[in-house]
């Protein structure tokens, strides 16, 4: 039912992410994508995946992204039913290891888009290392409501 | 090596094969154990009461500035999620589940109702829920009303929610609040708590089996 709408989704977020606009030998990124927001909302959520293929462990400082007025990252954290969230001040990726921001979890706060951003679009999204370098990649903007998607990709 | 050796032998022997009957039989059950504790889906159940519960007097405003209290809450079964539509992760996730929940549940007879009640009536406009709502849904129904108002819901169902500051000054505040999705049944009487992590086959499916134990 949803397979297709996630091959597609796989094969975009893919592409988006090993075509990024600088890379990193250690640092990979897979799966960018950022929730479109309802029309009264100024606070999208992104998400994504960082992999450690390097031989040491990979510290995450910030995400930031020229698109939006701010970006911090953030935990959902779940605790008698009650969901807070919690800023999160570094990201560690053990060797070898992955992290996952996702729904629900751990996400990226964007804030204040810059200009519209509706599926179909996308945002820069900067990586910055502990070692002072960064990566960056583009995020799509999906959509998702809950309903199967109604587009068909080619 | 004595005769009288041989008994003992035997019972050793004998304690022997109890004893690997034992530990067998102790595997196959503990492995068996095992295996059904993984074949149990990680979703969580949902909590239902022995008998619905009442719900005291409320007064709230829907989306379109119709009145929205115990009355409005009948007829029909309804979902209740409470959030803000500032919230960029944990609403739009589970109205996004809500969704998916209304889909799957399309082939029922009966029209279910999909509640949001605002924690923040502060910016929760009934203009800005009717967006924030109808992004998702057309048929879902956005909710606020006064803080206290607010709160004559909210504390019955044991609703937690709390402002909280955040360092971004450009996004305002956020607020912490009670992720379950709460069930009523049509009589307007709390039936059922659905708590987070939500999925969309957990709540059709419990729903499904709720609403053959209720006919």
């Amino acid at each position: 039912m949803k397979t297709c709408f996630f091959h597609v989704f796989a094969i975009l977020t893919l592409l988006a992410g090993i075509s990024p606009a600088s890379a990193d030998p250690d640092l990979q990124i897979s799966e960018p994508w950022i929730r479109e927001a309802p029309p009264t909302a100024r606070v999208l959520a992104g998400y994504l995946t960082l992999l450690n293929t390097g031989d040491s462990t990979i510290t995450v400082t910030a995400i930031s992204s020229p698109d939006f007025e701010g970006a911090e990252i953030h935990r959902t954290v779940i605790e008698d039913g009650v969901a807070r969230m919690l800023p999160v001040n570094q990201l560690e990726i053990p060797v070898s290891g992955q992290l996952t921001l996702e729904p629900g979890g751990l996400h990226l706060m964007l804030f204040d888009p810059r200009r519209p951003l509706a599926e179909g679009g996308s945002a820069t999204l900067t990586i910055h290392r502990s070692n002072g370098s960064n990566l960056t990649t583009t995020a799509p903007v999906i959509r998702k409501t809950g309903e199967d998607h109604p587009h068909h990709h080619h | 090596m004595s005769t009288d050796n041989k008994p003992s032998g035997f019972k050793r022997v004998l304690t022997a094969i109890i004893v690997v009957a034992l530990a067998t039989a102790a595997g196959i059950w503990a492995a068996r154990a095992v295996l059904e504790h993984k074949s149990v889906p990680d979703e969580l159940e949902a909590t239902r009461f022995p008998a619905a519960r009442e719900i005291l007097p409320f007064s709230l405003i829907d989306h379109n500035n119709a009145v929205f209290d115990n009355n409005a809450l009948g007829q029909r079964w309804s979902f209740v999620f409470f959030g803000y539509t500032h919230c960029p992760d944990v609403c739009p996730t589970t109205l996004s589940v809500l969704n998916s929940v209304a889909h799957k549940l399309g082939d029922l007879e009966e029209d279910i109702r999909f509640v949001f009640v605002s924690v923040d009536p502060e910016r929760d406009t009934p203009a800005q829920l009717a967006q924030f709502v109808s992004y998702f849904n057309s048929d879902f129904i956005g909710v606020t009303g006064t803080p206290e108002n607010i709160d004559q819901l909210t504390r019955q169902l044991g609703v937690m929610h709390l402002r909280v500051e955040t360092e971004n000054g450009a996004s305002g505040y956020l607020v912490d609040h009670t992720a379950s999705v709460f069930l009523f049944d049509p009589d307007g009487r709390y039936h059922a708590v659905f708590s987070p992590p939500l999925s969309a086959d957990a709540i059709t499916d419990n729903f499904r089996k709720m609403l053959q134990a209720y006919q």
